[in-house]
């Protein structure tokens, strides 16, 4: 299993490589815009009041916060978070469709392992990208924020916004490999992948126009809502359990499809 | 010992045919050949055996246990190489070869190197940069490397060339000597007849015979087709062992099985511009000599 776990890790060392970059120059750049909104607050929010309320809404604009630091972080996370999602449902994807478009599953199936355990080797593996994905990600946003404002900003209500992209990933990483554990083969995991995450995104904004409070269980992107942590500094807990609840069930159907899976 | 023991085997798949009932042995030490048509069934068979894929009734021993219920601890013996070579992208021949021993916890340098050596492949080429008869010796390397006792082949020999093929054979019958059980899957008769006690023939998911090479040769025709500058005399036809006469203005096709010196005996009486004495391939023999089976 230790053979099969630093396999997969050595698999996807560059795509991960490439993500953490990425979201760290992504921060830079969106936190590099927060001077010019800061010094102008005022004419920044009555530009955004013009705007009809649906779109700030779905944009999931706070005109109270958003020009704050955290405030704006929180508004411009909305895409690292998506970002995060995308990495980790395509890992989610791979976990069992991978092997069988590069024809491997042949080779890595006929060798002595139980299903049980390449499953979990590659679900160990996947979790450990997206620890380091999101960690090393959380450590450039901590030395990033500062240096565009001198604003002071609690710790614990910014570590707690930025590890929410963590706990969505998790649920688009199980979300990923049970639909892969039901229909791989897969053609196009990035197609796939990226109708997934966006699927669930135009859904939450759709949600936050209408209003209505019950789509907010149904996706995750609204499962922390950054509003709500940064007024009172913690998660909403139902939505947590409600997301550690889904996790466990996606996980033991994955196992029981792939257990039984034909592979192809 | 029966290494392989498939018990009313059945495999179906929604609309397309699977395997049907199939039911046969293959004993320690033999090398067995399985011989089909193309999509008789025959990766079907060898999938189910390495439980890539289920069956839908029926069972298979592998070493005296079921395929299904003790799969991790039967492919420790097994030596496996698909027809479709696999690879990982970015790895050398060496990192995967290494990659795949460490499944079976055993040291298989030495050997690894002794198989490059004999296939005449390069380590430390990557893979991707490999033509496909290369790449198929990576498979075969990777089937042997851990010393199983029992490799299972699925129509290894495509894309080796004449010579690697007769290479790769003398590595097998070397196993082979050692005690080694070898089910071979092909659809190319000659190869299975070069190397195989014994074989499983099938057709359209079901086992059509199970035959020793030695009687299948007995009883096997030979195609011959023969132009002629004249007409032919009645009386060449009636050579007993002559069958499925097809007759043109100057070419003139049958098939032959029996004593071969009478047949030629006879075809010196002919004024023969051309000769034709060819083995038939497998369609034909399903199609001609199973006829008369049923």
């Amino acid at each position: 299993m230790m053979n099969l776990f630093r396999h997969e890790l050595r698999v996807s060392r560059n795509a991960t490589i490439i993500w953490t970059l990425s979201l760290s120059g992504l921060i830079l750049f969106f936190m590099s815009m927060y001077p010019a909104i800061s010094s102008d607050a005022k004419a920044f929010q009555n530009l955004l009041e013009s705007y009809p309320q649906e779109v700030l809404v779905s944009l999931g604009i706070s005109l109270e916060t958003i020009t704050s630091l955290l405030g704006f972080y929180s508004y411009v996370f909305t895409y690292i978070v998506l970002c995060t999602s995308i990495q980790a449902v395509q890992l989610g994807l791979q976990i069992i469709s991978k092997e069988s478009r590069d024809k491997t599953a042949d080779f890595l199936l006929t060798k002595p392992v139980t299903r049980t355990s390449i499953i979990t080797a590659k679900l160990m593996a996947a979790l450990v990208l997206i620890l380091i994905t999101n960690g090393i990600f959380m450590v450039v946003a901590r030395f990033t924020l500062p240096l565009f404002s001198d604003q002071s900003f609690d710790t614990s209500t910014f570590l707690l916004i930025t590890s929410s992209s963590l706990w969505i990933a998790f649920f688009f990483l199980f979300i990923g490999m049970m639909a892969s554990a039901l229909l791989s083969p897969i053609k196009s995991v990035i197609a796939l992948s990226l109708s997934m995450v966006f699927g669930f995104f135009v859904f939450s904004m759709l949600g936050a126009v209408v209003g209505e409070e019950t789509i907010r269980y149904f996706t995750p992107f609204h499962y922390y809502d950054t509003a709500y942590i940064l007024a009172h500094g913690t998660y909403e807990w139902d939505f947590v359990w409600i997301e550690v609840g889904l996790i466990l069930v996606m996980g033991v159907l994955s196992y029981f499809l792939y257990r039984k899976k034909d592979i192809y | 010992m029966n290494v392989i023991e498939l018990k009313q085997l059945t495999k179906r798949y929604g609309r397309t045919r699977g395997i049907e009932n199939l039911s046969f042995h293959v004993e320690e030490g033999e090398i067995f050949g399985f011989i089909g048509p193309n999509g008789a069934g025959k990766s079907t068979t060898i999938r189910t055996l390495l439980s890539l894929i289920y069956p839908t009734s029926g069972s298979a021993t592998i070493f005296g246990k079921d395929t299904v219920k003790y799969a991790p601890e039967i492919k420790k013996e097994i030596g496996y190489l698909p027809s479709e070579v696999f690879y990982y992208d970015n790895m050398k021949v060496k990192d995967l070869l290494k990659y795949s021993a460490r499944f079976y916890k055993k040291d298989c340098h030495r050997r690894m190197v002794a198989l490059a050596d004999q296939l005449n492949l390069d380590l430390d080429r990557k893979i991707d940069d490999l033509s496909f008869g290369n790449k198929k010796k990576v498979g075969i390397i990777q089937g042997l490397l851990h010393e199983p006792r029992l490799i299972i082949l699925d129509e290894p020999t495509g894309g080796l060339d004449p010579l690697m093929q007769q290479t790769f054979f003398e590595i097998l019958r070397l196993e082979n000597q050692k005690g080694t059980t070898i089910l071979f899957s092909s659809h190319i008769l000659s190869e299975v007849q070069k190397l195989c006690d014994r074989v499983a023939i099938i057709k359209e998911g079901q086992l059509v015979k199970v035959e020793k090479i030695s009687e299948l040769k007995a009883n096997s025709h030979k195609k011959v087709e023969i132009e002629t500058s004249g007409e032919i005399n009645e009386r060449f036809f009636e050579l007993s062992g002559i069958n499925h006469v097809e007759r043109g203005e100057h070419l003139t096709r049958f098939w032959f099985s029996g004593n071969m010196n009478t047949l030629l005996e006879q075809l010196t009486q002919l004024e023969l511009m051309n000769l034709w004495i060819e083995e038939p391939d497998l369609e034909e023999i399903f199609m001609h000599y199973y006829e008369k089976e049923r």
